[in-house]
């Protein structure tokens, strides 16, 4: 089959130069006819890898002798992966396409094929128990003629990119230097399986220097790829042709790296851990390895399980394995104390996860009384709430009671309210835990109550006394934008006052509840009423129970005054709800007077707001004092 | 490290030879390669593939005894345990370690100290009886486990071509 083809390839390029000679009768011409002929040079090309080819079986027969089947399988299989690769960087250096480029990458290609067959051969030393001296000298001439090309060419490169600048001889370059640490590596080998062949007990260090000859081999490849990588991007583009080959490499390079390491484990374990067999052992053991079937005459390792194996042999299992081969007794200490580490990282786990119910079931306990901690003081407030409704109308300590109050203010103001309804005698200690809550419920409900209570008030006629657009509508609708505002200012009062209250009550433990009392009765009062006249009736009330015996007294002709100003008739009453309750009254007879009058009544108004309010700060200044 | 494997091989080649097993011949295919061995396997007596001598090859690699050969029937076989290409598939011939599948114990599979001739043993007796629960073949693990007279012939059939005679 080749020799068919080579004979027809022949037979081509013999009719193409007679042709061309017949044409043009002279040498010269001829060779002009044939190099502008693009058919004549495609069939001198092939004939030029034909012989190409040829030259390689030539070099082939004499150097390695009959390739076996599994060289040539992986020769072609190489072979097409590099050709591939071969094209990949034509297509980097399609500026530098020519005869010559093309020529260089088929040297390139010929000298790899060399290469891994080599690689191949020295290899296939270790299997075959037959070698003979024309084996031992076709092998060293081999490596030593790829090597001493690899090296001119590579130098010849390197002159080449000093001269000329990067061109493609950089790809050149490279390629040479990856196949010298080649060359390098199978030199090597074949020195370590020679040195070996020529002694027949077996080389225990062998191994260790084929593992690091194996190491340092593939850093140095590493180390080159990257190089190339980071050169060629920076002066051309990435080299898309070198990233199979260095993947490949970086692979082979991590795996002899943790070769490396897991011997030097096994080495370490094996010296300190295991004792060396005793003669007698040997003797009582059948004194053969089971590893490799040979008899153990020295350098025997006895493992804890009481088996005997070779040092080296017992070394390379350890490679792999961590464990007896003939028992697979898991032996290796380092292991051993990791396993028993794990059990008792899950028994600290199982222990923080047992701790987690004792705090909550501490924490449960002192729902009685004691003091909870940090952490479950939502559990004990839901067991104290429990408490508290359970207990229903029963007093509660102050703790308790603010968080009751604080969980459920709004919910209380309704019955607060009904309790007002009771008779008074009663409701007094009924008030007494439930004015506490609203004192922040009271907060919430602010804005909307007034806009109903506003719109249901007004009767029609109001209406259309504020619609019209003559003198006396807009003197309606100045008057209620005035009531508005003197609403919004007796707010702002109270709000200063709630806040003074409220920093009372973090200072002190006993007046917190008594002032909360004051404000709880204040706010409640507060909601049914819209004047600003009531507001500061509620003012000057709220004072009164936190007011000394002695403050009392000036506060009673206070409320006189302002009751005879109004001109209601009210009872004196002690009591201050009854006093509320009267108070209320003479706020809607003040609404149908503001009806019937004019501006005489507005300030009459403004006049008693002004006194009010001076009379309320002398009152906050007390209240301050105290 | 291929220089104790071959030497672990030519022992084992040389223990053959001497005290062969009943039904087995095995050894490398040629004295320049002992990495690569054939074996001939009868078929155990009393079973469908009784009768027929089953031609396999083993191929070792170069770290052997610590890693397991690669074994493979050159004939047809239908077993389930063999795939269709005839690559053999059976615990002992499998890496040490843990199996990734959870079928097969860590005991099981393979160990420096088993052996060619362990190794042939275990495959005669696996052709004995079948383990349809992995099945190499599920085609063959079916037909084993359901419809068993089928497969004895389909054996049958197999031994006779194994022996070059008509069907």
């Amino acid at each position: 089959m080749q020799l068919l083809l080579s004979s027809v390839c022949m037979a081509l390029t013999s009719a193409v130069i007679g042709f061309a000679y017949y044409q043009k009768q002279q040498f010269y011409p001829a060779v002009v006819y044939i190099t502008k002929s693009n058919a004549s040079m495609g069939v001198i090309y092939i004939q030029f890898f034909v012989i190409v080819f040829m030259f390689g079986k030539l070099l082939s027969k004499i150097f390695l002798g009959t390739l076996r089947a599994a060289e040539f399988e992986h020769l072609l299989e190489r072979f097409w992966y590099a050709l591939t690769e071969t094209c990949l960087a034509f297509t980097v250096f399609r500026d530098d396409f020519n005869p010559r480029f093309v020529a260089l990458f088929t040297v390139l290609l010929f000298l790899k094929s060399f290469h891994w067959l080599a690689e191949e051969r020295v290899d296939f030393m270790e299997r075959s128990p037959v070698l003979g001296w024309l084996f031992h000298i076709r092998v060293g001439s081999l490596l030593t003629v790829l090597g001493i090309l690899d090296y001119v060419l590579l130098i010849h490169a390197y002159n080449s990119t000093l001269v000329r600048g990067p061109t493609v001889q950089l790809v050149f370059g490279f390629e040479y230097a990856i196949l010298l640490t080649v060359i390098a590596s199978t030199a090597i080998k074949y020195v370590l399986h020679a040195a070996e062949m020529r002694t027949d007990t077996p080389w225990e260090n062998k191994a260790v220097f084929l593992l690091y000859t194996e190491l340092v081999i593939g850093l140095i490849k590493v180390v080159l790829y990257i190089l190339f990588v980071v050169i060629m991007a920076k002066i051309y583009a990435l080299p898309m042709f070198v990233f199979r080959p260095m993947f490949f490499t970086i692979r082979n390079f991590r795996k002899a790296l943790n070769d490396v390491i897991m011997s030097r484990r096994a080495i370490r374990n094996m010296n300190t851990l295991y004792p060396d067999a005793t003669p007698e052992e040997l003797r009582q053991s059948d004194n053969i390895c089971i590893i490799c079937r040979e008899d153990m005459v020295n350098h025997s390792k006895k493992l804890p399980c009481g088996h005997i194996f070779h040092t080296t042999c017992l070394r390379s299992w350890f490679q792999r394995q961590q464990t007896c081969p003939t028992c697979r007794l898991n032996i290796l200490r380092t292991p051993t104390v990791n396993s028993t580490a794990m059990p008792r990282q899950g028994d600290e786990a199982v222990a923080a996860a047992a701790g987690n119910p004792i705090p909550a079931a501490a924490g449960v306990q002192p729902a009685g009384g004691v003091p909870p901690p940090a952490p479950t003081a939502v559990v004990d407030g839901n067991q104290a709430r429990a408490d508290v409704n359970v207990a229903g109308g029963q007093a509660l300590p102050p703790n308790f009671a603010d968080l009751f109050g604080d969980a459920s203010g709004l919910p209380n103001g309704l019955p607060n309210l009904a309790g007002l309804q009771i008779p008074p005698p009663p409701v007094m200690p009924m008030i007494s835990p439930f004015m506490i809550p609203p004192h922040f419920g009271y907060l919430t409900p602010l804005p909307p109550p007034p806009i109903p209570q506003d719109l249901t008030n007004f009767t029609d006629e109001e209406l259309r006394a504020m619609e019209g657009l003559q003198r006396d509508h807009i003197v309606q609708r100045l008057k209620l934008l005035q009531n508005i505002n003197l609403m919004l200012d007796s707010a702002g009062i109270m709000m200063s006052q709630y806040q003074s209250l409220s920093a009372r009550l973090q200072l002190t433990a006993v007046t917190p509840a008594t002032a909360v009392n004051g404000s709880a009765d204040s706010s409640v009062y507060d909601m049914p009423s819209t004047s600003a006249t009531a507001m500061a009736q509620l003012e000057t009330h709220q004072v009164t129970p936190t007011a000394a015996a002695s403050s009392a007294s000036p506060t009673m002709p206070a409320e006189k005054v302002t009751i005879e100003d109004l001109g209601a008739d009210a009872d004196e009453d002690d009591i201050p709800s009854t006093a509320t309750e009267a108070v209320s009254i003479p706020n809607s007879d003040a609404d149908f007077e503001e009806n019937s009058s004019e501006l005489g009544e507005l300030r009459k108004r403004r006049l008693k707001f002004l006194e009010e309010r001076n009379k309320s700060a002398a009152t906050n200044e007390r209240t301050t004092a105290e | 490290m291929a220089g104790s494997a071959l030497r672990r091989l030519m022992a084992e080649y040389k223990q053959l030879t001497l005290d062969p097993p009943e039904g087995i011949v095995a050894g490398p295919i040629s004295e320049d390669n002992f990495f690569e061995w054939e074996a001939l396997i009868a078929g155990p007596e009393g079973t469908c593939f009784e009768g027929g001598v089953f031609p396999a090859r083993l191929i070792f690699p170069t770290d052997y005894p610590l890693s397991p050969p690669k074994m493979k029937f050159t004939c047809d076989m239908f077993h389930p345990n063999i795939f269709a290409d005839g690559r053999v598939c059976i615990s002992i011939l499998h890496a040490p370690g843990d199996d990734p599948m959870g079928y097969e114990l860590s005991a099981e599979r393979w160990s420096p100290v088993q052996s060619v001739e362990k190794i042939l043993l275990s495959v005669v007796s696996m052709l004995a009886e079948p383990n349809d629960e992995s099945g190499a073949n599920v085609d063959a693990a079916i037909m084993w486990r359901e419809q068993r007279d089928e497969f004895n012939a389909i054996a049958r059939r197999l031994v006779r071509k194994t022996l070059g005679l008509p069907a």
